[in-house]
């Protein structure tokens, strides 16, 4: 513990905190603002889909990935 | 695009900051007398700075709000207060980081310091008026006018107050050579300040081109005195003896002395003067200023959007009830 104070080495110390302090804000913040933007859209796209709008991008797209060995039957 | 032109500019942020704080302990050299803890000003200034610059962006978007009536106007305005605020928070705690090193406590209520703590309370004034207020359209015109008018007492009390008071220990005058610091000059038996120290131009003897003058310095409270002896070479117009102000890094300086009439000129003088005349410190101290307005605009934009976010929730919630 001691070592870590010592002229030489208490500046890279003193480096490493504050940099761990800017890591974890900057991963907070970028987390928070991800989250916010995804609220935003969400909320958006609920908007436009009461109000009787087509949303500005579809929700989900299916393709089929092999060709189907028959045609479906209309029962 | 825009999108990703953001995320960009975000993690530009993040790459300049961490490069900021490398630098400012690796690359920018030590401050004279002041050691590492000198470094901290490469932080302190520029949170200062980026505070003044999110209080004009509440005011403009305030004022916007007033003209136009968009909700979304009043969380921008309210998004830069709040950020104004944490910044003016950042730029005290670290001045007081500072002072404990220099003035050797960390609050001296040194017109400064007080003038921010005016500013805090100020501003906190704002987020404790729209807390009070449940109806929502008076709640954002209040707060709006209150904006504009707490936005008036930020240069005054950032730039103008300060400055104008001589009795202060922030490097405003100490540090910055040619700024207002123009000490002061007595003669002997009189009295006069010299930051919050009382001082007394007790005596002073020239010995060939060399004038030594004997002052009493008094702590603020006149809680200890000593008598420090400074000295000034006339044949070369420059300080020789610089003795240290007690409890402090302050240095006590002689600047002109007349022996034959009595009279001397006394400033204060800080280690570390004109610190930013050292080119790394210079591009050190401006990075962080464009690093630090970078992370204001990133954290306005998140705090609004979650303010839009929560009054559009607010709203749902009204109309399913």
């Amino acid at each position: 513990m001691s070592n870590l104070l010592e002229a030489g080495v208490a500046i890279y110390v003193a480096m490493a905190v504050a940099l761990s302090v800017w890591i974890g804000i900057f991963v907070y913040l970028w987390r928070i603002d991800a989250q916010a933007q995804a609220l935003k859209q969400e909320l958006e796209r609920e908007r436009a889909v009461n109000q009787g709008e087509r949303p500005a991008a579809p929700r989900a797209t299916v393709t089929r990935v092999s060709p189907a060995k028959s045609e479906p039957v209309e029962k | 695009m825009a999108q990703r032109l953001g995320q960009v500019g975000k993690l530009l942020v993040g790459v300049w900051i961490a490069g900021v704080a490398i630098a400012m302990f690796l690359v920018i050299p030590q401050y004279e007398g002041l050691g590492n803890a000198g470094r901290i000003v490469i932080m302190h200034v520029p949170t200062a700075w980026v505070a003044v610059l999110a209080f004009t962006v509440s005011a403009i978007f305030s004022a916007l709000y007033l003209w136009k009536g968009r909700p979304a106007y009043d969380d921008l305005a309210l998004s830069a207060a709040e950020n104004g605020f944490l910044f003016t928070m950042l730029a005290t705690v670290t001045g007081m980081i500072f002072s404990q090193v220099v003035w050797g406590v960390y609050w001296n209520w040194d017109p400064r310091q007080t003038s921010i703590f005016v500013l805090l309370l100020i501003y906190a004034a704002l987020f404790a008026l729209r807390s009070a207020i449940d109806e929502v359209g008076r709640r954002r015109r209040l707060s709006a006018v209150y904006s504009l008018f707490a936005f008036v007492t930020v240069p005054f009390l950032f730039f103008v107050a300060p400055r104008i008071s001589d009795s202060t220990l922030h490097p405003n005058c100490a540090f910055i050579q040619g700024s207002n610091c123009d000490g002061l000059a007595l003669e002997i038996g009189k009295i006069g300040l010299l930051g919050d120290r009382k001082v007394q131009l007790l005596a002073l003897e020239q010995q060939g081109d060399v004038v030594t003058a004997q002052v009493k310095v008094s702590e603020p409270g006149l809680t200890s005195e000593a008598v420090l002896t400074a000295s000034y070479n006339q044949a070369t117009d420059a300080m020789v003896t610089r003795p240290e102000f007690p409890g402090t890094r302050f240095q006590l300086g002689l600047e002109r002395a007349d022996a034959a009439t009595g009279s001397a000129q006394l400033n204060i003088e800080a280690p570390g003067t004109g610190l930013l005349e050292n080119r790394r410190t210079l591009l050190t101290f401006l990075s962080s200023v464009a690093g630090f307005t970078g992370l204001f605009f990133w954290m306005f934009s998140v705090r609004a959007t979650l303010l839009g976010v929560q009054w559009a929730m607010a709203q749902r919630k009204g109309a399913r009830a």
